[in-house]
């Protein structure tokens, strides 16, 4: 507990205040940007840290990490990009609030939710950190298997059209993330001898094609059917009814995403998808999710933040870092001179107290800062279509640019933006589509790993505790409609 | 009225800022630079290092490390672009078809000249034959771990368990794959190889039990090494490295592998000899500051810096012996077919 109170002392010295407010600015903004993410960032700002004391420099670069989660939303809600892929669930309602100039509402929830998410993960990070990472290695490729199916099937329901097409565009998505070397054989699969698909299709060139560019070519077509009224952007803040209304989608969202948020690899985006299911699930009126449901952005991006912050666990607790923005820190503490390790804790209190601590502010200036950006950035909808459309294409282009410096992904949003709009011309929602495909590749991985440790044989799964018991709950939920319905139909033989 | 109008502009203003800050951003990487000046003048302008792998990883670090040390001996801007993508093959591809006037160079990794053409398709391999090389950098060891609780301490003990051993590596046509294939085959221990993408998610998998031994780099298992959270069972470099001094290699233990990764400095091929002195020298130079070595050590990186000529013939090296000893022994690294 001492090391507690010596990390706030250590923040609170007015340096490293400064580089908490830094990183967080710098974190918000590029979240904006779609395609430049934290990883690139930080990689660029790393020889700044080398002059720079550990603590200081650790607690800055975290900051771009969670500020860009916030960032991130902003693009989501207001122009259909999704940067990363733990926002895409965002999009389905925050953009419905946006067109229904409730932008405000939708952004100012997400502001909230994302605060309280962030500052309960870090209790819990102060509290449990050793305890969980101990959990996190119990998660190994048929744990991981497990659950992406689990996310699979639940990316059917979370679409608002009809389950059938949701199935088809997720199909499409699966299909998808096969593209590229094999990772097992190295044999080249759907790349047609091209190096540029060695490596498979990236996240956002498919996300920003699929949803920003697809949206922008169908207003188009729309326009010339009817006059599109300017959207009359009101009440900046969510009134006291949206916050009653997602208080239990926060509640939820943050334990949820502390928890699927310290498994490396997709568990970020697999607790934005859950948060959001359980909300939808939980509803009274299911069929206003999709439509501009408060609780539809408060859980998934509650859930998103608390699992940034929860990644954090395995690289402080067990050294190991669980995504490339956290493989950069590890970078940068190694040039200071300190190897994240097992015994970081115990070697550098200040270095761990401090940067968790660090947390707890950097969350506070963030929901400061958000109040009035809110305001500022809600004013993008009055920019008229044809000003803020191609503005919007040039901006996708170009952050696409930025994740791999290829043209050849700038061709391929282009492509998927033309795909994008035919989906929605035929009433098939991209979601499904974007997040198969982010689940499917982990999915692959994961149980083509289990096998080989398996031997080969898949009652292998049914033999560990965790993913046996998701795999029976799957099989059991999977299999109530259908008894019901034989239920129902006997009965109703019994009565004639 | 004038108020709206006013703040449409303001704000058409702020979003062209934005999209001009990620065109700053985005050019940080891609400033074309003309080079136009006369012999000698080199350089004139920002010389491009591009990396063939996503930042964060050992290629990426190492390149950052060693453009901050370029920047500073030739006064110019030394940006890192990196272009990930087929183990490096597709920045390899645009350096090769690049002018060669010095301002695009790239570290590049021996596994992609020695290793991946044992397991990719012919139309995906990258000839060093297509490169002026200026000088080799440094070598990153493997090491086989197992988890403190299996008792095992040597490779021998792995033969005694009698058991189908499962090991994790950091991906298929990768130098641990490699190492790791021919240490069990030529010790006739019943092995499974479980690739994983990278070190990191190796390691995990093997504290978690998940798999019974890995190979991956040194530098990713250091720590849990010193923490006696894994053992040590062998390097597989071609003598003991100072940052494990302890443990054996595999050549002592009575097996032929030597693997380890290996980085060297390269230019399009065609690069005139006063730019290639000029650049190698400044790299020289970069090696020899204490920060650079600080680099080094922090990252479990032994220094190799010798001379193009025996960059060659270090890779001309492994390349004969690791196609050999597949063959000897009957692995294929490649798709099964």
């Amino acid at each position: 507990m001492g090391g507690l109170i010596d990390g706030f002392g250590v923040v609170l010295e007015p340096a490293n205040l400064l580089y908490c407010l830094i990183g967080v600015v710098i974190g918000m903004l590029i979240g904006v940007l779609p395609g430049l993410g934290p990883a690139a960032t930080i990689a660029i700002l790393l020889p700044i840290t080398y002059g720079v004391e550990p603590v200081s420099a650790i607690i800055m670069l975290a900051g771009i990490f969670y500020g860009a989660q916030y960032g991130g939303t902003i693009t989501s809600v207001l122009l259909r990009l999704p940067g990363e892929a733990s926002s895409v669930v965002t999009v389905f309602d925050g953009y419905a609030l946006a067109k229904q100039g409730r932008a405000g509402t939708a952004l100012g929830i997400a502001a909230i939710g994302s605060f309280i998410g962030g500052t309960v993960s870090i209790i819990g990070l102060t509290l449990l950190a050793p305890v969980v990472a101990g959990v996190a290695l119990d998660f190994g490729p048929p744990e991981y298997a497990a659950l992406s199916l689990f996310g699979v099937l639940l990316v059917a329901t979370v679409g608002n059209g009809s389950r059938l097409k949701a199935v088809i565009a997720a199909g499409l998505g699966l299909l998808l993330a096969t593209v590229g070397r094999d990772t097992f054989t190295g044999a080249s699969r759907f790349t047609f001898d091209s190096l540029n698909l060695a490596d498979g299709i990236d996240f956002v060139p498919i996300a920003m094609g699929l949803f920003g560019l697809g949206e922008i070519l169908y207003n188009l077509e729309e326009r010339h059917h009817k006059v599109q009224a300017p959207v009359a952007v009101a009440n900046a803040w969510p009134s006291r009814a949206d916050l009653r209304q997602s208080r239990g989608a926060i509640a939820r969202g943050s334990v949820i995403g502390f928890v699927l948020g310290v498994l490396p690899g997709g568990g970020a985006t697999l607790s934005s998808l859950v948060a959001y299911a359980v909300e939808k699930r939980r509803a009274k009126e299911p069929e206003r999710f999709g439509r501009g449901a408060v609780e539809g952005v408060a859980a998934p991006e509650t859930a998103n933040n608390a699992a940034a912050t929860s990644s954090f666990i395995p690289l402080l607790t067990l050294g190991i870092p669980a995504n490339a923005t956290m493989a950069l820190m590890f970078g940068a503490l190694l040039i200071q001179g300190i190897a994240p390790g097992p015994q970081l804790v115990s070697e550098h209190p200040d270095l761990f107290w401090g940067v968790i601590n660090s947390m707890y502010l950097g969350n506070i200036l963030l929901l400061i800062m958000s109040i009035p950006l809110v305001g500022v950035f809600v004013k993008i909808l009055k920019v008229r279509p044809a000003v803020l459309a191609p503005i919007t294409v040039l901006i996708t282009l170009l952050g696409v640019y930025t994740v791999a410096n290829q043209v050849f992904d700038m061709f391929l949003v282009i492509v998927f933006g033309v795909l994008g709009y035919l989906m929605k011309k035929f009433g098939f929602e991209p979601g499904p589509l974007v997040l198969a495909f982010v689940l499917g590749s982990v999915m692959e991985t994961a149980v083509r790993q289990s096998l080989l440790i398996f031997g080969g044989n898949p009652m292998g799964f049914f033999t560990r505790p965790i993913s046996g018991t998701v795999l029976v709950a799957l099989i059991v939920v999977l299999a109530l409609p259908g008894v019901r319905l034989l239920v129902r139909r006997r009965k109703e033989k019994e009565r004639v | 009225m004038l108020f709206s109008k006013l703040n449409r502009r303001v704000l058409v203003t702020a979003v062209s800022a934005v999209s001009m800050a990620s065109v700053v951003l985005a050019g940080c990487g891609g400033v074309k630079t003309t080079s136009t000046g006369g012999k000698g003048d080199y350089p004139t302008g920002n010389i491009q290092m591009s990396v063939g792998a996503s930042p964060g990883g050992s290629t990426d670090l190492i390149t950052r490390a060693i453009a901050e040390g370029l920047g500073k001996e030739l006064g110019v801007s030394v940006p890192v672009v990196n272009k990930p993508g087929a183990n490096g093959a597709l920045n390899a591809k645009e350096l090769q078809a690049a002018k060669p006037d010095g301002y695009k160079i790239a570290v590049q990794n021996a596994s992609l000249f020695t290793i991946t053409p044992l397991a990719v398709s012919a139309k995906e391999v990258v000839k060093l034959d297509d490169f002026d090389l200026l000088g080799g950098i440094s070598q990153d060891d493997y090491v086989l771990i197992a988890p403190v609780g299996s008792g095992y301490k040597t490779i021998a003990d792995l033969k005694k368990a009698g058991k189908n051993v499962k090991y994790g590596t950091t991906g298929v046509g990768t130098g641990a794959q490699l190492a790791s294939a021919l240490t069990f085959k030529q010790a006739g221990i019943p092995a499974t190889d479980v690739p994983f993408d990278g070190g990191a998610p190796a390691l995990t998998a093997l504290l978690g039990s998940q798999v019974d031994v890995a190979t991956i780099q040194v530098g990713d298992s250091i720590e849990q090494i010193k923490a006696k959270k894994v053992v040590p069972l062998a390097v597989f470099s071609a003598e003991r490295i100072k940052f494990l001094p302890d443990v054996p290699t595999a050549k002592e233990q009575g097996y032929d592998v030597v693997v380890s990764q290996y980085r060297f400095l390269t230019a399009p091929k065609g690069t005139p000899d006063d730019v290639r002195t000029k650049l190698a020298d400044a790299a020289k130079k970069t090696y020899a500051t204490d920060a650079y070595k600080k680099f080094n050590d922090a990252h479990c990186l032994t220094p190799i810096e010798v001379s193009p000529d025996e960059v060659r013939k270090i890779l001309d090296g492994y390349a004969t012996k690791y196609k050999a000893q597949l063959d000897q022994f009957g692995i294929s690294l490649a798709a099964k077919k």
